[in-house]
């Protein structure tokens, strides 16, 4: 695997130069650039796909009325992805539209593509996440689901960084990531049909129930974060004493949840998949530090590998 | 009459764990949390061993401890810890309440089984 951050932008722009740079563009800056039909686009966006911005052309639309008409559906879709302009010889947004100007975060042009790369490091890698701690989280996880769900394989995609706020699936579990370097929430989402298909085919659970699924998710969730705690939090009596909390809000019309914050999201997404059935769970794990974020504290735990006891080994007094 | 157990707020470490003990002839009960883990200690006193998880609404698990040995003056039952902490600090605060022992989950039953025996025996 890869410790680098990817993202994926939304590339809507038809121009037959701009996709070449762009595409260059986008394989030097960790970015997996999407491409979508003009006619299933506001589909797609109301989809599930996890997305830090999207790349924009003055000229997507055939004339300044669609251009506008298209941009102001997608900022009312999607308002917490960063849309840059691209544009043919201005890299500001003078001269735009007034109805249209606030839906752009900024401007580049393919002249200075440097100018793009400054926006995006501002908008989708603004944090610093430790290749340890991404890394970490990987392992932890799929260690977890792999002795949680010893009949399926589990494959991880590499992590990347969202924006977006849509909500995956039926289901989510939040718990609460406090520490001395960093404090938010992990959230775990996922479709509540797949796994409960997965629980009722396993002969442990033959009958089980959206309650089933709720706990299990819900103890997936508690083994994460004791892993969590284990390998990157030495002492919880450390934790400051920093009770600050906003509110969060869940849309649940929209599938929407939203942390307070406009900071990026580091995302992980796994998939179990049962062999001998063809069926598969997704599962989308996403952090969100957006009450304290201090990677320049962030230390991992090595310990002495003689006071190691492996997990589920009893040790006695 | 019941000889183990079971405190978690998860349903699906209960099952799990119950599941597997009763499997291998053990008799089981269940608690939701430590508050109702305390009940069940102080209504059956055939009870003989306490796997209790340590994070859990109402009260937690080494709450629940301390009550057994301090409000119950229980000092025979045996209790062990099931849970994801592994912290050294909190390993000791489990045997200054007096814990038996220690177990991180995720629960691997084959390992721990004769050990579990021999503490209800």
């Amino acid at each position: 695997m890869t410790d680098k951050l990817v993202s994926k932008v939304l590339i809507l722009d038809d121009g037959g130069d701009a996709s070449l740079a762009i595409k260059q563009f986008c394989d030097e800056s960790n970015l997996v650039g999407l491409k979508v039909r003009k006619n299933r686009l506001m589909a797609v966006l109301k989809s599930n796909i996890d997305l830090g911005a999207i790349l924009y052309s003055e000229n997507y639309g055939h004339t300044p009325d669609e251009n506008a008409d298209i941009v102001l559906r997608i900022h009312a879709i999607r308002p917490e992805l960063p849309i840059i302009l691209r544009r043919e010889n201005d890299a500001t947004l003078d001269g735009v539209n007034e109805s249209v100007r606030r839906t752009f975060c900024a401007a580049y042009t393919l002249a200075d593509m440097s100018g793009l790369k400054k926006v995006i490091d501002e908008y989708i890698f603004s944090l610093v996440y430790p290749n340890a701690l991404v890394r970490g989280i990987s392992e932890i996880t799929d260690n977890i689901l792999t002795n949680q769900f010893k009949q399926l394989a589990v494959q991880w995609d590499t992590p990347y960084i969202v924006r977006d706020r849509v909500i995956f699936g039926e289901v989510f579990s939040l718990i609460p990531i406090e520490s001395s370097w960093c404090r938010g929430y992990m959230m775990l989402q996922t479709e509540e049909d797949a796994i409960l298909s997965i629980l009722n085919s396993h002969t442990t659970f033959p009958t089980s129930n959206f309650r089933d699924v709720n706990s299990l998710l819900g103890e997936i969730t508690n083994l994460i974060w004791g892993g969590f705690k284990n390998r990157f939090i030495a002492d919880a009596t450390a934790i400051a004493a920093n009770q600050i909390q906003v509110p969060l809000i869940v849309n649940h019309k929209h599938k929407y949840i939203s942390f307070g914050t406009e900071n990026p999201q580091l995302c992980f997404f796994y998939t179990l998949s049962d062999a001998a059935t063809g069926k598969t769970v997704k599962l989308y794990q996403r952090f969100v530090f957006n009450l304290n974020w201090s990677p320049e504290d962030f230390k991992e735990i090595v310990q002495d590998t003689n006071e190691l006891m492996a997990t589920g080994e009893l040790e006695l007094f | 009459m019941a000889k183990i157990l079971i405190v978690d707020d998860s349903s699906t470490v209960r099952d799990e764990v119950a599941g597997f003990l009763k499997d291998n002839g053990l008799d089981v009960a269940t608690a939701v949390d430590g508050k109702d883990g305390l009940a069940k200690v102080k209504a059956d006193p055939g009870l003989k061993l306490v796997i209790s998880d340590v994070n859990m609404p109402n009260m937690d698990g080494l709450t629940m401890v301390e009550k057994i040995r301090g409000e119950l003056k229980n000092t025979t039952i045996n209790v062990i810890m099931l849970t994801t902490e592994g912290s050294p600090s909190m390993k000791e605060r489990g045997k200054a309440a007096g814990i038996k022992g220690w177990i991180v989950k995720p629960f691997n039953g084959p390992a721990v089984l004769e050990s579990l025996k021999k503490l209800v025996a």
